[in-house]
């Protein structure tokens, strides 16, 4: 554990526009626009999450909800780096001195680096001022130095053992370059589990507003695993299944008393209790336990007829009752003729309201007379 | 049901580097399953023996081949509290930081109107693999972080055999919470080869190479065998377990009947109108 006044010298920030969230573990640097997101993310930096977990919360609603940010962590004498967006970063490591943008990628840059001695982060518009130090807490931030920046920076950084960022004895200066990031040593450090002991709370001396803790959801405990696969830290409805049927309403009983009878050209009857899936070869993919369709294989000796064709299920809402038809995108299309109509070509993915009495027809002289149930 | 005969093969490696194999695989006609345990000695291979344990349960009381999906949910909810209950009695006994989940996939025979098919199961990053004209296709989708950006777009399937959270997952048995699998069914004909794999074997070679094993191994001990094989030559970095299941046939309903076969042979003869 490392207590406080050992860190109290370790960086210094100038005021700027940016969130700087300086923790235990993790060092996030935030754009002005993602100001919403900054209290969640303090509360999980200042509880000690480490590299792996607070890329899981920066990343949770999609890359693309976040124009920049810079992370980096520090564990023992490995520095994670990821930079997005028009962020610069430069280190001096074992491997010499390393320049890094966030915008010369689509995604992100991503760096492991060994021994980093120096660190020197700069975000949005240069601004003037004093570099103030900081041990942890949550600024509004320009400039990022580590060690702390100093008005003529020697060349020779002078204050060797620093104490995150200090290069270990036991490294040797002629380690692989990690410049190339080789595949192997990103393998590694991704490995790399986080220790569980974050030590005692640090005192926050932080000049702005104290972040405002908005949604206390508490960081999930990092999870014993087994060096590869874990179980991810993530809000389980974030990545839900979407439900079938129409959003915002609640959807069908799986399994009803019957809405409708199909009679096939084939001479099969079936009746629609639930969603029956109907093509050459038809197959029913990512479909929850209670939900479990029927599929209906026809007759298809010119391949007219998609393997999965076509759905037909008891609809529901406003079609509730009845049964639908959804062509699932087929090649050739369906035609469905129903009483009183016109024919109609279906569209793909659009559920249509059958009447007792109409008659789908799939190509390759295949047919679906609707009958009542 | 309708009888299918089918021959499987199964083989599992601890790989190069773990020490302990939490990998577990069933085979049973007709279910099949592979299981990838997480949280390491007296953790993940004991909820991957669980999941193992209750599903071979499953394949020797039977179960009502209309309703499969229900069959296969309750046995995964069954699985999930005794892997909770071990999981309790660990913590109760001093070891705090006790943590065990699993992957599972299930293939199994299940029957419709339309005859037999195969109805599958998955919960995270293990999978499902069909082999048909010599083609390799993935039929589960993996419950991981990056199969989940990979569909918002925000990566290609490129980027996720080096992104730093490609082996992070979402959905698994174990957690505190019950997760919901993803079912699939395929009808019996479009499948001539089922492979069921832990990621130690899709996480080691890739689908072209799984492929061309496939392609060259008939006998499906020998495919599971060589698939194992050629993941831990690759580096064996996890468990490796693969599970073959070769679709043979139709199993002969009715015996052979002699009057009808000469009344058959006689309507081709012309004999009879």
């Amino acid at each position: 554990m490392t207590s406080p006044h050992v860190r109290d010298s370790t960086r210094s920030y100038r005021p700027g526009g940016w969130f700087g969230i300086f923790g235990d573990h993790a060092t996030v640097l935030l754009p002005p626009s993602e100001k919403a997101r900054v209290a969640q993310l303090w509360e999980l930096v200042d509880d000690g999450a480490g590299f792996d977990e607070v890329l899981d919360a920066l990343i949770s609603s999609g890359l693309r909800e976040l124009p920049g940010f810079v992370l980096v962590s520090e564990l023992e004498t490995d520095t994670k780096v990821v930079i997005r967006g028009s962020a610069r970063a430069s280190f001096t490591a074992d491997s010499g001195p390393i320049e890094l943008e966030g915008s010369t990628a689509t995604t992100w840059v991503e760096r492991s680096l060994t021994g980093v001695t120096r660190m020197v982060i700069e975000v949005g518009d240069l601004t003037e001022g004093d570099d103030l130090p900081i041990t942890n807490g949550l600024v509004r931030v320009g400039r990022v130095d580590a060690p702390p920046y100093e008005p003529e920076p020697e060349p020779e950084p002078e204050p060797e053992p620093v104490v995150p960022f200090a290069a270990e004895p036991e490294h040797e200066p002629g380690e692989p370059d990690d410049q190339d990031q080789d595949p192997e040593d990103v393998e590694d450090t991704a490995a790399t589990p986080i220790p569980e002991d974050l030590g005692a709370p640090v005192p926050v001396p932080v000049p702005d507003p104290p972040p405002p803790p908005i949604s206390s959801a508490p960081a999930p405990p990092t999870t014993d695993h087994d060096g590869m696969t874990r179980a991810g830290s993530h809000d389980p409805d974030q990545f839900a299944p979407q439900q079938p049927g129409i959003p915002g309403q609640p959807p069908a009983p799986s399994i009803t008393r019957p809405v409708a009878r199909l009679v096939f050209s084939s001479g099969q009857t079936v009746e629609v209790d639930r969603a029956t899936l109907v093509g050459r070869a038809p197959e029913a993919r990512r479909f929850p336990s209670t939900e479990q369709p029927r599929l209906v294989t026809v007759p298809s000796p010119h391949h007219e007829i998609s393997s999965t064709h076509l759905e037909i299920r008891p609809g529901s809402g406003a079609d509730h009752g009845s049964a639908v038809v959804i062509d699932l995108g087929s090649t050739n299309g369906t035609v469905l003729v129903q009483p009183g109509l016109a024919p109609e070509d279906l569209q793909a993915g659009i559920a249509i309201q059958l009447i007792p009495g109409a008659i789908i027809d799939l190509g390759d002289g295949v047919t679906i007379q609707v009958m009542n149930p | 049901m309708r009888q299918v005969e089918l021959h499987h093969g199964a083989a599992t490696d601890v790989g190069l580097v773990r020490e302990v194999n939490e990998d577990a695989f069933l085979a049973s006609p007709p279910v099949f399953v592979v299981a990838d345990g997480m949280g390491g000695h007296d953790g993940g291979d004991v909820a991957s023996a669980i999941v193992v344990e209750e599903f071979a349960s499953l394949a020797d009381a039977g179960y009502d081949p209309r309703r499969g999906a229900e069959a296969v949910a309750t046995t995964l909810g069954e699985c999930q509290r005794r892997i909770a209950e071990y999981g309790e009695q660990q913590v109760s006994s001093g070891r705090h930081q006790w943590y065990a989940g699993t992957t599972v996939v299930v293939a199994l025979l299940v029957e419709d109107d339309s005859g037999p098919q195969w109805l599958l199961a998955n919960l995270g990053d293990s999978r499902i693999y069909r082999f048909a004209d010599d083609e390799l296709d993935q039929v589960s989708v993996d419950h991981s972080v990056v199969q989940e950006l990979i569909e918002a777009g925000t990566i290609t399937s490129d980027d996720a055999a080096t992104h730093p959270e490609r082996n992070v997952i979402t959905r698994a048995l174990g957690g505190p919470e019950m997760a919901q699998a993803d079912y699939f069914l395929l009808p019996l004909p479009s499948v001539e080869r089922l492979v069921l794999c832990s990621d130690g074997v899709s996480g080691m070679i890739d689908d072209d190479a799984m492929a061309a094993i496939l392609r060259d191994t008939d006998d499906p001990r020998d495919a599971a065998d060589r698939v194992v094989a050629a993941a831990v030559t690759a580096g064996g970095r996890d468990n490796a377990t693969a599970v073959v299941v070769d679709v043979v046939g139709l199993v002969a309903e009715h015996d052979y009947d002699s009057a009808r076969q000469m009344e058959s042979l006689e309507q081709k003869l012309g004999a009879l109108p």
